[in-house]
């Protein structure tokens, strides 16, 4: 049966393989003309029909996972809910060491905070509630959508090439993210919350005094109620 | 490949609920502990649940260890094993607590000083003691997460891939895995493996809501290393998933409880398959739609339609139904929302759902320790495999052939923590004494030839026709005609996987990730079909259509799947303890009770029946606290969302 062209998606999907780029295009046949495309459905889509052997990382397809982030038109998206439109350009995030094709390299970034979030509160009576940012924070999905244009982590830049089991020396509004529910948290004592401060200052909070902010790839309001009151918390202002 | 090889006292596979509380517990006892994930840190169907835990006591001050441990086995169907749901039992608020050391906050009630539970018991509980959580299962994931990261002394890997356990002598000596970061093999030696790497859902793709990882790693990797595993046919379908569009396919729609006091089930006709839908077990709803899309009347997508209408259209209580729809599964609702129309978000239009695969009741044969057992009955420690312990999804035997609503995050904290301290205490008492690495290097040369296997198959495309035959015949209906059809593709794709291409690249080789998981997949399916054609009658969640439902009054029993030395499979019946006959009478009796009363209700003329509804919805809602806003999948959140408009 012949397509109709409005059946039809053409999408460019950029592949990498041995350290090399390669823009694919690719046909995505609808299932209706009313359908709306989202980019993993023309993954799942290429994979099961050009490009068998395609990488990328999916888990939930309902953004509640938050491994499927790639960059659509050179901005982060989440793939499972991010709708494709022709001549969309599909490639892995810019802002993370590709391993291949769509997948990046992730840990570097859950490593830096080995050792140093202070979530062990065994001593304390439980039973306390914690504040409403407190919640607003834990929505956080991991999806590392704001490490797009953050100047703490560009610092990371020239060691964007996979480095195996260390952490990256700069922060990102993630690492400052976990930092601060920690210092949200009513169990938290009064030294780890300092020592949380502290830790954003290492990891070059300075950066965000000059930077007009980070854009969360769930809504949350991560200049309102992560990097202000670091950076109210930690001096730097004086 | 490269070779890279290393030492640990415990391995944990997976780092979701069970891995990180066995990871974290392992850890505390001094043990040396690598976590090894394929998917990124904390990313597991924890992770993207709707958050509910069951907490005992948390509701009633009459609750207790037996009346928890009564609830599973009676919705088990005596299939349970008792010293699993006393662990449960005893240990739901202990776990918990550990949940909340490492960050889970949930709203306190002021009146009892406890974590606060949702106003009514979900299906099955005779007690409230479901725990709500703001952002559902990402809090936990938070938990999770924090667990293995934030002391610091555990190290762990993603994107890595375990091959194989490595047994000597009925003894775990460690395991071999792919780490697809650095792209070489990694040798793991250790005296004690956890297996907590989730379920097995992924087999019915895209018809379930859970994570793509779930490709039955934990099942096949236990019985290759020689272990027991116990009722494999009782997998849990929820009833009411998304049929369409493509991208919201098998995604949850709601629960039972969320159709309320109105709302059926009808077919294309729109005839009435089951009413009292509110009532019902995930189980006897899935069955319903699925006999009856057997039937011929199935929807277009091959489901039926829910309809809660009548709960829309009354006066009065119709505004409550709706708050009480979209607070109760707030994701669900959103799914909805986003996928059908308008009019069906408003209740105006009937839904069309489809059962979707959710949850594996199935799995490694264990102890209250989580380690593996073997024998007559219950089983005993000396004849499983020594060193290997399952948590979580991976492990069967606590839930039987039904699991209530809440209990999997609970059980993945309880079953953890257990496993991570008792690996810790074997890893102590029996440390490794290796004469050679023979074993290792065995398998180290079999990777070695499929990684230059250039044949003519592609293990995506294996891993589809799995996908497409496991619904359709090892699904949420079976029959002998099914089972026969599975039984000749499982030899078929055997012989296929023998014949792949698999590419030449070291570093995250798709092809060869595909391999391993595809394996995974047909070793899974193959020991849930010897399990499912052992139990010839239809029992929670295995409905055999071409056979009688088992009586409750019939001698319980489960079924235990191992291999043999020639790598054929081996299914026998183990003897179950019966509830005495007259606690089953009061089961049924108040079962029976509470389907009356729901049926009268729903025949009373409206306005009788409109304020009666509404006082109930009142006392509901007023229990219930107002959640936090943001929550991914809100239309104010999104990066995505915003790119459609």
């Amino acid at each position: 049966m012949k397509q109709n062209s409005k059946d039809i998606l053409d999408v460019k999907i950029v592949t990498h393989k041995d350290g090399k780029d390669k823009v694919v295009e690719f046909q995505y046949r609808k299932s209706s003309i009313n359908e709306k495309t989202m980019a993993l459905d023309v993954l799942l889509q290429a994979q099961d029909t050009i490009l068998p052997n395609l990488a990328f990382r999916y888990g939930c397809r309902a953004r509640n996972c938050g491994v499927c982030t790639i960059d659509i038109n050179n901005l982060p998206r989440i793939a499972c809910r991010s709708v494709v439109r022709n001549g969309d350009v599909l490639k892995a995030m810019n802002t993370l060491p590709v391993l291949s094709d769509l997948v990046v390299k992730r840990d570097n970034i859950s490593r830096q905070l080995r050792g140093k979030l202070k979530t062990n509160t065994t001593k304390n009576d439980l039973n306390v509630e914690a504040p409403k940012e407190y919640h607003e924070l834990t929505a956080c999905i991991e999806c590392y959508a704001c490490l797009e244009k953050c100047p703490m982590h560009e610092k990371n830049s020239h060691d964007l090439k996979p480095n195996y089991e260390k952490e990256y020396k700069w922060g990102n509004p993630f690492t400052l993210l976990k930092l601060q529910t920690v210092i949200l948290d009513p169990l938290t004592s009064k030294d780890d919350v300092k020592y949380s401060i502290n830790s954003a200052i290492d990891f070059g909070l300075e950066e965000c005094l000059d930077c007009p902010g980070c854009k969360c790839g769930v809504g949350i309001d991560l200049k309102g109620k992560v990097i202000k009151p670091l950076v109210e918390k930690s001096g730097l202002l004086r | 490949m490269n070779v890279e090889w290393k030492k640990y006292d415990v391995l944990v596979i997976g780092s979701g609920g069970a891995g990180s509380h066995a990871a974290h517990a392992a850890s505390n006892k001094g043990a040396s502990v690598l976590v090894v994930s394929k998917d990124p840190l904390g990313v597991s169907d924890t992770k993207i649940s709707e958050g509910l835990a069951t907490v005992r006591e948390s509701g009633s001050n009459d609750d207790s260890v037996e009346t928890l441990s009564e609830n599973i086995k009676m919705a088990g169907a005596d299939l349970s094993i008792e010293s699993l749901t006393n662990a449960f039992s005893q240990d739901s608020k202990l776990a918990y607590d550990k949940y909340r050391e490492n960050g889970l906050r949930p709203t306190i009630s002021l009146k009892s000083q406890t974590p606060k539970p949702l106003p009514l018991p979900l299906g099955g509980h005779t007690r409230r003691r479901t725990v709500g959580h703001n952002n559902s299962g990402i809090a936990f994931a938070h938990a999770n997460w924090n667990a293995i990261v934030s002391k610091g002394e555990i190290d762990y890997k993603e994107d890595c891939w375990i091959i194989d356990i490595i047994v000597d002598k009925k003894t775990v000596i460690g395991a071999v895995a792919y780490d697809a970061q650095k792209g070489i093999i990694l040798a793991i030696q250790c005296p004690s493996v956890i297996i907590a790497a989730g379920g097995l859902s992924t087999l019915y793709f895209p018809k379930t809501d859970t994570l793509r990882g779930n490709t039955g790693d934990s099942y096949a990797l236990a019985v290759r290393a020689g272990a027991d595993m116990v009722d494999m046919e009782q997998i849990q379908f929820l009833p009411f998933c998304l049929t369409s569009p493509p991208s919201y396919e098998g995604l949850l729609a709601g629960e039972p409880v969320t159709a309320s006091f109105l709302g059926v089930l009808r077919d294309k006709n729109k005839n009435i398959i089951l009413d009292s839908v509110f009532l019902r077990t995930r189980a006897q709803c899935s069955e319903a739609i699925m006999k009856s899309v057997e039937k011929g009347n199935g929807t277009i997508n091959g489901g039926a339609f829910l309809d809660m209408s009548a709960n829309k259209r009354a006066p009065k209580s119709g505004p409550y139904f709706m708050e009480y729809l979209k607070t109760s599964l707030p994701s669900a609702y959103n799914n909805v929302r986003q996928a059908l129309s308008k009019p069906a978000s408003q209740c105006d239009e009937l839904w069309e759902v489809r059962p979707g695969a959710h949850y594996m009741m199935g799995g490694l044969r264990v102890n209250e320790f989580g380690a593996s057992v073997a024998g007559e009955l219950y089983g005993k420690v000396d004849l499983g495999v020594s060193g290997l312990f399952a948590a979580g999804q991976s492990m069967g035997g606590l839930f039987g052939a039904n699991r209530l609503g809440s209990t999997s995050l609970t059980e993945g904290a309880v079953f953890g923590l257990r496993s991570g301290e008792a690996a810790a205490k074997n890893s102590i008492y029996n440390p490794l004494k290796l004469q050679s690495n023979d074993k290792f290097l065995k398998k180290i040369s079999e990777i070695d030839n499929i990684l230059v296997t250039k044949g003519k198959y592609s293990s995506s495309s294996i891993k589809k026709d799995i996908q497409k035959a496991c619904w359709k015949n090892l699904g949420p209906i079976r029959d002998k005609k099914r089972l026969n059809k599975i039984r000749k593709l499982i030899e078929l794709w055997k012989k296929k996987i023998k014949n792949i291409q698999i590419e030449d690249t070291l570093i995250w080789n798709q092809s060869f990730i595909e391999y391993i998981e595809v394996k995974n997949m047909i070793d899974t399916a193959e020991i849930m079909l010897f399990a499912a054609e052992e139990r010839n009658g239809s029992i929670g969640g295995h409905v055999r259509i071409d056979c009688k439902n088992i009586s409750m009054f019939s001698k319980p029993y489960s079924t235990v799947v191992n291999i043999n030395n020639d790598k054929s499979f081996n299914v026998k019946r183990v003897y179950r303890n019966r509830t005495p006959l007259k606690r089953m009478l009061f089961y049924k009796v108040e079962e029976i009770k509470r389907l009356l009363e729901a049926k009268t209700i729903r025949f009373l003329p409206l306005s009788i029946k409109d304020k009666i509804l509404e006082k109930k919805y009142k006392n509901i809602m007023e229990n219930n606290d107002e959640m936090s806003s943001i929550y991914p999948g809100s239309p104010e959140a999104a990066i995505g969302e915003k790119t459609t408009l």
